[in-house]
């Protein structure tokens, strides 16, 4: 989108504030919606260094525990954000160069948390009924790959 | 309240958590419990804007292009024809990595932008000859900053608008910083190859060095039309990204056919992750320091640290250090903001020049960005190269210590950023 | 005015919070001597700009808090935030809608989607070159202080006062004298069709970018030209980058001084009155503030010898050819909404009283 501003623009001479917005959005949308398929490829940044040291049973403590306050904490911002939502929606406030409306960007932060929360009890399922420890539904720990 | 907030990040830090629930969870609970009149949402809206920067925006067209070029031949190519000329010597590679961070970081003004755009295809081929993974990576982490640095510098801009300092002479002090760090690089990485012996390439007879560099002269095309682009005028370095996501899709799939079309999707999927377990920190880190600010804190604490009557050496220690503490959890642009307005005065008072104030400043947050435990530009690398933190982190003492030596003497000879605008 | 009772029920509970959060405190005898005080309940408001340290909106921010506090005998006591604090500026218009803070400076620029009849201080020419004469219309116009005033109350925004932060004029790689100077010239400007529009008409082509970017692109040629009143342009450096300057006065920076309405509704009538009074007080202060800051930037800049840069100041003639060319995007005005039309009729009438007198 950015690239086929710059060349209408040099072509054209015409302003481009479409394509900033546009890539907003996209922004917006994949960092949001990302969260739940992250938690589940378990590509979410973490600073590990006390848990690849600890014993394993400290470690499975922990493969539950974590999901499950992490899916709490999404939820609660899923929450507020829905209400967040909903007020931008009642102002009917858009977007300055494309009069979208803005409700419409930011509807993916509740979406993508409340996906990301079930993604999170998933990760948690998975360590209680199996015996390994699973970092994400899609992988194991790194002691046990 | 300060306390809670940083006890609760700390906590679930070292529980590891995914970093971006520590940053919200403080926020949250100070919210909820301790600040009853005050609208929760605000966290929402926070979140939001800490994503939305137009500068920002480069980050994942950045990835995007990389991921692009590193499937296919772009890269190669191009590294094909760095090694022809300098693959014989000492440490060639580093030193060419920490030279491709300065320079790109010089027109993309994003560390983050910088660690991707350099570092994945600079990592391949640093491992091929015979680098250790974690040097590798810390070495780009590292050089990454210089970025912001070397003009022209969106860090310098800001912290023109809000002191009273001429950007131009910003840009110019910013320089003798930048390039000291890349000379204690460069030696690093000369010394570096002696002691492990990293094998040297073989050198190359000028007819192959120019069949390389015929074969190269497409992706050449990629760095002469970014920078080229961007220092005529043509476009900004947003546009740029977009621009290179461009050309790397007519080379890859047009010119080489290295890529299918029905790959491209594969390849957008596995850019979007990566930059949304960034770009969620990002926002977390948004709503996290608009607390911090909201409650007054960097106020209350520079009261506390400042005493009456500082003196300049003591006013640049404090600065240094809130500056460097800041950029390890939040945007470097949105602590300039913040904190800037609050020491400026204090450092006037001292008698302290506002150039050489705004350069340890952007040198700070600069190195804030790069240094565990926290630094965006090492999550950013974890996520890029799939590495785990501590992997990440490994390689960085050496870097570390380099820098803080530079940061010292920065701060103690203030003829290191003005002896450039002295001599004109 | 008209339509705010919709708004009052959204944010019911903002105010009686924000008087909870503050304690009754009842010792109003130890307010130090100040005889004009008057006693009211101990509070701490919070009032945010869109500008930092040192710049117009601050400066009558803590000069407003000064008055405040004064008056109150030091029982009330404002907190200013700058911009960058506290997000975005649209954030900022968000965050005093929903009470997070009390007083909020806010350009209509940056409600043009929220309020689009704000959008009328983005017409070119519209306003007389004389800046007194236009803060004395600020100041009494009803077409502003009524009816697009009960537009913004309608969104939680309840404007206390309009003010210029002074005139804007233009800077540029190249001269800029007469509109064939602007014939594709890549004139930089706020992200509003409007303002977008009003350079169309001279055949350049406006490029909406952030000011973050803007030094940068300035430099490097990306865009070629920008508007602001003197104290930013000298502030953010960019006459550094730029050759020439031109007085155009073409429009003026136009601000407001804001309130939550359900706060400002909830306030004792002591508390009120102080409010009010300040906000009066603050009226040609607010004139002064600009003055000085503009004048000063104007000095400095032609001072800057070894970034030199030109100023030129149009003619009336001059003045009139871009007119000419600027009034029929007041067209566009009209059809932002019903009611637009009417402001701006009403608004032009009273500038053309202002003149005639
Ligand atoms: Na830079
Ligand atoms: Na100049």
């Amino acid at each position: 989108m950015t690239c086929g501003n710059v060349l209408t623009r040099i072509i054209t001479g015409s302003s481009w504030h479409f394509a900033a917005e546009i890539s907003r959005l996209a922004v917006i949308v994949a960092t949001f919606l990302g969260i739940s398929y992250a938690a589940r490829k378990g590509r979410h940044i973490s600073m590990s260094a006390f848990f690849d040291l600890s014993p394993k049973p400290v470690k499975k403590f922990l493969a539950i525990f974590n999901p499950l306050v992490t899916a709490i904490v999404l939820i609660t911002i899923g929450y507020f954000g829905t209400i967040y939502t909903y007020g931008i929606y009642e102002t009917g406030r858009t977007t300055a160069a494309l009069e979208f409306p803005f409700w419409l960007m930011v509807v993916a932060i509740p979406l993508g948390c409340f996906i990301g929360a079930i993604q999170f009890l998933r990760n948690m399922w998975m360590n209680i009924v199996n015996k390994e420890i699973y970092i994400a539904e899609d992988k194991k720990d790194y002691d046990e790959q | 309240m300060i306390w809670t907030l940083l006890g609760i990040m700390v906590i679930l830090l070292l529980m590891g958590f995914p970093m971006m629930i520590p940053m919200i969870a403080g926020p949250l609970v100070i919210i909820l419990f301790f600040m009853d009149n005050l609208d929760p949402t605000i966290m929402i809206q926070q979140m939001v804007e800490g994503i939305s920067s137009y500068v920002l925006i480069a980050v994942p067209l950045f990835i995007f292009a990389a991921d692009i070029m590193t499937s296919g031949r772009t890269s190669n190519k191009l590294l094909d024809f760095v090694g022809a000329f300098i693959g014989h010597i000492r440490g060639g590679y580093a030193i060419t990595t920490a030279a491709a961070c300065t320079l790109f970081g010089s027109i993309s003004g994003s560390t983050q932008a910088t660690v991707v755009a350099i570092g994945k295809p600079m990592r391949e081929r640093l491992l091929k000859v015979g680098y250790k993974d974690s040097s590798a990576i810390a070495l780009i982490i590292n050089a990454s900053d210089i970025a912001l640095l070397i003009p022209p510098s969106i860090g310098m801009i800001i912290y023109a608008l809000v002191s009273d300092a001429s950007v131009g002479d910003l840009f110019i002090a910013g320089i003798g910083p930048g390039v000291l760090i890349f000379l204690f690089f460069a030696t690093y990485s000369y010394i570096h190859a002696r002691i492990y012996n990293i094998p040297l390439g073989p050198k190359m007879p000028w007819k192959e060095r120019g069949n390389v560099t015929l074969k190269a002269l497409l992706p050449l095309g990629f760095p002469i039309i970014i920078i080229g682009g961007i220092y005529t005028g043509q476009f900004t370095p947003t546009e740029a990204a977009g621009v290179s996501v461009l050309y790397a899709l007519i080379l890859e799939v047009l010119i080489y056919k290295t890529i299918k079309f029905k790959e491209i999707p594969g390849i957008a999927l596995s850019s979007g992750i990566v930059t949304s377990a960034v770009f969620v920190l990002v926002a977390g880190g948004q709503a996290f320091s608009w607390v911090i600010s909201f409650l007054r804190i960097p106020r209350m604490l520079t009261d506390a640290v400042m005493g009456p009557d500082p003196s300049a050496l003591y006013v640049l220690l404090i600065v240094s250090i809130f500056f460097f503490i800041g950029c390890m959890f939040v945007d470097p642009i949105v602590v300039i903001l913040i904190l800037t307005p609050i020491f400026a005065p204090v450092a006037t008072a001292a008698g302290i020049d506002p150039i050489h104030l705004g350069v340890v400043i952007v040198f700070q947050a600069a190195l804030g960005s790069a240094t565990p435990p926290f630094g965006v530009d090492i999550f950013t690398a974890s996520s890029v190269f799939n590495k785990s933190y501590l992997d990440v982190i490994r390689g960085t003492p050496p870097y570390i210590v380099m820098l803080l030596i530079v940061s010292v003497l920065v701060v103690v000879f203030e003829d290191i950023s003005l002896f450039l605008l002295n001599m004109f | 005015a008209c339509g705010g009772n919709d708004e009052t029920e959204n944010n019911g509970g903002t105010n009686e919070a924000a008087n909870e959060g503050t304690n009754n405190g009842e010792a109003v005898e130890n307010n130090g001597g100040n005889e004009e005080a008057v006693e009211v309940e101990a509070q701490e408001w919070r009032f945010v700009t869109e500008e930092t340290e040192g710049q117009v909106q601050n400066v009558y921010a803590e000069e407003f808090a000064e008055l405040v506090s004064e008056k109150s005998g030091g029982q009330i006591s404002i907190d200013v935030y700058g911009f960058g604090e506290l997000g975005s500026e649209v954030d900022q218009v968000e965050q005093l809608s929903t009470g997070v803070v009390e007083f909020a400076i806010i350009s209509p620029g940056f409600t043009g989607t929220l309020v689009p009849e704000g959008n009328i201080f983005a017409l070119q020419f519209l306003f007389d070159d004389d800046q007194e004469l236009n803060q004395q219309v600020l100041n009494e116009s009803e077409a502003i202080n009524e009816h697009l005033a009960g537009k913004y109350v309608e969104q939680g925004i309840m404007p206390l006062a309009f003010w210029t932060e002074g005139a804007m004029q233009w800077t540029g790689s190249s001269a800029l004298q007469s509109p064939d100077d602007f014939d594709g010239f890549q004139m930089r400007t706020q992200e509003s069709p409007l303002i977008l529009e009003s350079y169309e008409a001279y055949d350049a082509n406006p490029t909406a970018m952030s000011w973050g970017e803007l030094y940068t692109g300035l430099q490097q040629g990306a865009v070629e030209g920008q508007e602001n009143p003197l104290f930013f342009i000298e502030d953010a450096n960019f006459h550094e980058v730029q050759d020439h300057l031109t007085i155009s006065n073409h429009n003026m920076y136009v601000t407001m001084t804001t309130v939550n309405p359900d706060f400002y509704e909830g306030l004792d009538d002591a508390t009120k009155t102080i409010v009010d009074e300040s906000i009066e007080e603050m009226k040609s202060r607010s004139f002064e503030i600009q003055a000085e800051q503009n004048d000063a930037a104007l000095g400095l800049i032609e001072e800057a010898t070894d970034t030199p840069t030109e100023v030129y100041e149009l003619s009336e003639e001059e003045r009139d050819a871009f007119r000419e060319l600027a009034v029929p995007v007041r067209d566009s005005y009209r059809d932002e909404s019903e009611d637009a039309g009417m402001i701006l009729d009403m608004l032009q009438d009273e500038i053309e009283a202002a003149q005639g007198n």
